[in-house]
């Protein structure tokens, strides 16, 4: 005993200091601390009322109005529900556009998610070399939504591209697939699966966490790979699948640059990658309808959280949280 | 912002220094509420006072679209005003056509529009008809903004429901522009003015044969040539408040490019979709996609800097009495602007001294002052700015009058124009049915 108190003397004396401490804090301190953390939080709450939530509010009550970007606020005449009736009665490319984005997002997110899944598989284990890996393949989402990166695509999957030399060196006789209304939407879904860095590195983090016990015993038990991956893979893996889909499926669902670089911000060809955002772009700041663009953002701001509640509500049907059963 | 109790009022001794602290604290967050204030009011002090000393600082913000050509030009013309009026300088700002517009409806709903700025037929009457462009009649009667020497039609197409909107910057006309080089490389004739479209189809589909390239871009989905060919039939694009055509116009419009097509006189759908972009660089005749290009007249120099190939440049096809005089561009001034006198002053000088219209030559067309476009015409040595005189020189004696300025819309009812037409060329469409779809959504964007 002597010998484990004797060097550290300071202990006591810390709990001292702790105890004077707060004794000296009043019932006000509370009031003291929130303080001080608003004013550390009030360059973002600034910022965030600034440039968030009164846009936000405005166009809410713009949505109600006729406003045409180049009339005063004080002008815009009240329409009431006109801007909502026409968007689901009186306007096809509308429900063009919300096609094409579903369309994109059922197909790109599952796959991209699938791919992320994938990779992270193959990176996780202990090769040589496998940190570069790991950053080679993180390295595409970091170039995000840039236009550059829209550029190139372009460039590369026009007709005399890229990607149509490397299929002439196989006989394969390429399409213009840009500029193919049959193929420029699934020429942005490769764009956006090949991006699949960020919610890699998610589950690569997540298949760290999965304890090795598990597919020890597992192995014991004599289960093959595949049952291992279907039975604690996938179980313990869950959150953080939940985790990117809900992500990935807000973020597809919100393309805009890559469509509007591809198709000189037109939507086309044939408005086959005219994306809901895209859409709601051109009918605010070309056809300068920006009440109904408004209205256009808010459907869309529901539908999105509607889509959130959705995963939300079926996440535990199938979403495993293994510190929740008594861990 | 926190109700200001003297926070002394009943603390014992012993928490002075927190006393301190928190007045601190709340001098800090006074000064982040204040802080934006300030800088906010400050933003929005910018615009000084107007002045009645003529001799004040002022400086005027003018915003324009186009290549670097036209701004190396519009810099000099700039400065040679600022040379003759020390005291006003210029924030100049320009930027190439596509997404010009989208910026210019920002600035304006920001209240930040710019002083003067470059407009064209397709947004003029959207801007007119919201009084966001000056009413320049009132300059006009005071004799402060000259128009005296332009030509009456010119000066009228700037005139919006009896508003002076917008000064005409330029006369110019469509222009079908060819691959000279080609031509003669493979001795082929030279389209001419004056051809049908039909023999000019003809003419495209035997130039495609002998040189592999296609004859001429597919304009079908070009609302200026859409334009052209309607008033060759006795229609046009608008008539008052309604569309000056039919359905079956359209139809008719459509088949003939779909014949052309088929006869190979034009090149496939996807590289007409890249033609049909307003990009001058993209035009399939200086990317050698295309044996011509459906473009306007005073597009030549900047179109000739980006390919190596001769061009020459003759009317649309069909009866050129057809085509008009257009203002190719104008100079408005924001209606909120607090330096309109000077705004204006500026235009007049641009558009009516000698010197200034030597400097910008006939980049955005012919010079609107007919004693300038003279001048102009006379020393001009740029050997494309002198075709394109000489062209519009040749093809303004056998114009007709002028349409009716687009209605408000109109930017819809060209890019409705461009889906549709794509819809026939990638052949998802027939004539008929896409040509019934276009007239219901032109109909739709005008109302």
């Amino acid at each position: 005993m002597a010998l484990t108190t004797a060097p550290n003397p300071t202990p006591p004396a810390r709990e001292t200091v702790r105890a004077s401490a707060k004794s000296r804090r009043p019932g006000r301190t509370r009031h003291g601390e929130g303080l001080a953390g608003y004013v550390f939080l009030s360059p973002w709450l600034l910022g965030l009322m600034a440039v968030t939530a009164i846009p936000m509010l405005l166009s809410l009550y713009l949505s109600f109005t006729n406003y045409d970007i180049l009339t005063d606020l004080s002008d815009v005449e009240w329409v009431g529900l006109a801007n909502y009736e026409r968007m689901f009665t009186a306007d096809p490319s509308y429900w063009h556009a919300v096609q094409v984005t579903l369309s994109f997002g059922l197909i790109a997110v599952p796959l991209k998610l699938a791919a992320a899944l994938g990779v992270a598989l193959l990176l996780n284990r202990a090769w040589r070399g496998v940190g570069l890996f790991r950053g080679l393949f993180y390295l595409p989402s970091l170039l995000g939504g840039s236009v550059a990166l829209a550029i190139v695509w372009v460039s590369m999957f026009n007709r005399d591209g890229a990607f149509n030399s490397f299929l002439s060196l196989f006989g394969i006789e390429g399409k213009p697939w840009v500029n193919d209304p049959d193929w420029s939407l699934e020429t942005l879904m490769v764009l956006a699966i090949w991006q699949f860095g960020a919610p890699m590195v998610i589950f690569l983090a997540g298949l760290k966490q999965v304890p090795t016990e598990l597919y020890e015993a597992a192995a014991v038990d004599g289960a093959n790979k595949l049952r291992q991956f279907l039975n604690i893979t996938l179980p313990m893996l869950s959150p953080v699948i939940f985790f990117n889909l809900v992500l990935e499926t807000i973020n597809g669902f919100q393309g805009f640059t890559a469509a509007f670089v591809l198709s000189n911000g037109t939507g086309g060809p044939v408005d086959s990658t005219l994306m809901y955002t895209l859409n709601l772009y051109i009918t605010g700041f070309t056809e300068l309808e920006m009440g109904y663009a408004s209205a256009m953002a808010w459907v869309f701001l529901v539908a999105i959280a509607l889509i959130t509640v959705v995963f939300f509500s079926t996440g535990r049907f199938w979403v495993h949280y293994s510190d929740g059963d008594g861990n | 912002m926190h109700p200001a109790t003297p926070p002394t009022a009943n603390a014992p001794a012993a928490r002075g220094h927190r006393t301190l602290h928190r007045r601190g604290l709340l001098r800090i967050t006074a000064a982040m509420v204040a802080l934006p204030l300030v800088l906010g009011a400050t933003a929005c002090g910018g615009d000084e006072e107007p002045s009645t000393d003529p001799n004040a600082k002022v400086e005027l913000s003018i915003f324009w679209w186009g290549g670097e050509a036209r701004a190396k030009l519009t810099e000099e013309a700039l400065a040679l005003y600022t040379a003759k009026h020390p005291n006003v300088t210029f924030k100049k700002t320009w930027q190439a056509n596509q997404g010009y517009f989208d910026k210019l409806a920002t600035l304006t709903a920001g209240g930040d529009a710019p002083d003067i700025f470059q407009i064209d037929d397709n947004y003029l009457t959207e801007y007119a008809s919201r009084n966001t462009t000056l009413d320049l009649t009132k300059y006009k009667d005071e004799g402060k903004l000259d128009v005296s020497k332009f030509p009456k039609s010119l000066y009228e197409y700037g005139v919006v429901d009896g508003k002076f909107a917008g000064v005409a910057f330029g006369e110019n006309t469509q222009g079908l522009v060819y691959n000279k080089s080609l031509l003669q490389k493979h001795s082929l004739p030279e389209p001419t003015t004056g051809m049908t479209w039909e023999a000019f189809i003809a003419w495209a589909a035997n130039a495609s044969k002998v040189t592999k390239v296609p004859g001429t871009m597919d304009p079908s989905a070009d609302y200026k040539a859409l334009w052209v060919w309607l008033r060759q039939q006795g229609k046009d694009l608008y008539k008052g408040k309604e569309l000056g055509f039919t359905a079956d116009d359209v139809t008719k419009w459509f088949e003939l490019w779909k014949g052309a097509r088929d006869q190979g006189a034009t090149p496939t759908a996807d590289v007409i979709h890249e033609g049909n972009a307003t990009d001058i660089t993209k035009q399939l005749v200086v990317t050698g996609k295309a044996g011509t290009s459906f473009v306007w007249a005073n597009q030549m120099p900047e179109l000739k800097k980006n390919t190596k190939d001769e061009l020459g440049v003759i009317a649309y096809p069909g009866d050129p009495s057809a085509q008009w005089a257009r203002a190719s561009m104008y100079f408005s001034v924001f209606g909120k602007s607090k330096k309109a006198d000077v705004a204006v002053d500026v235009i007049n000088f641009l558009a009516n001294d000698p010197e200034a219209g030597k400097v910008l030559g006939t980049d955005r067309g012919l010079p609107s002052n007919l004693d300038v476009r003279k001048t102009v015409s006379d020393s001009v040595n740029d050997p494309a700015m002198k075709q394109s005189i000489q062209v519009s020189n040749d093809l303004g004696t056998k114009f007709g009058p002028s349409p009716q300025v687009p209605l408000k819309g109109h930017s819809k009812v060209r890019s409705e124009l461009i889906k549709f037409a794509e819809e026939v060329q990638y052949g998802r469409q027939q004539p008929a049915q896409a040509a019934a779809a276009y007239f219901e959504a032109a109909k739709a964007a005008i109302a």
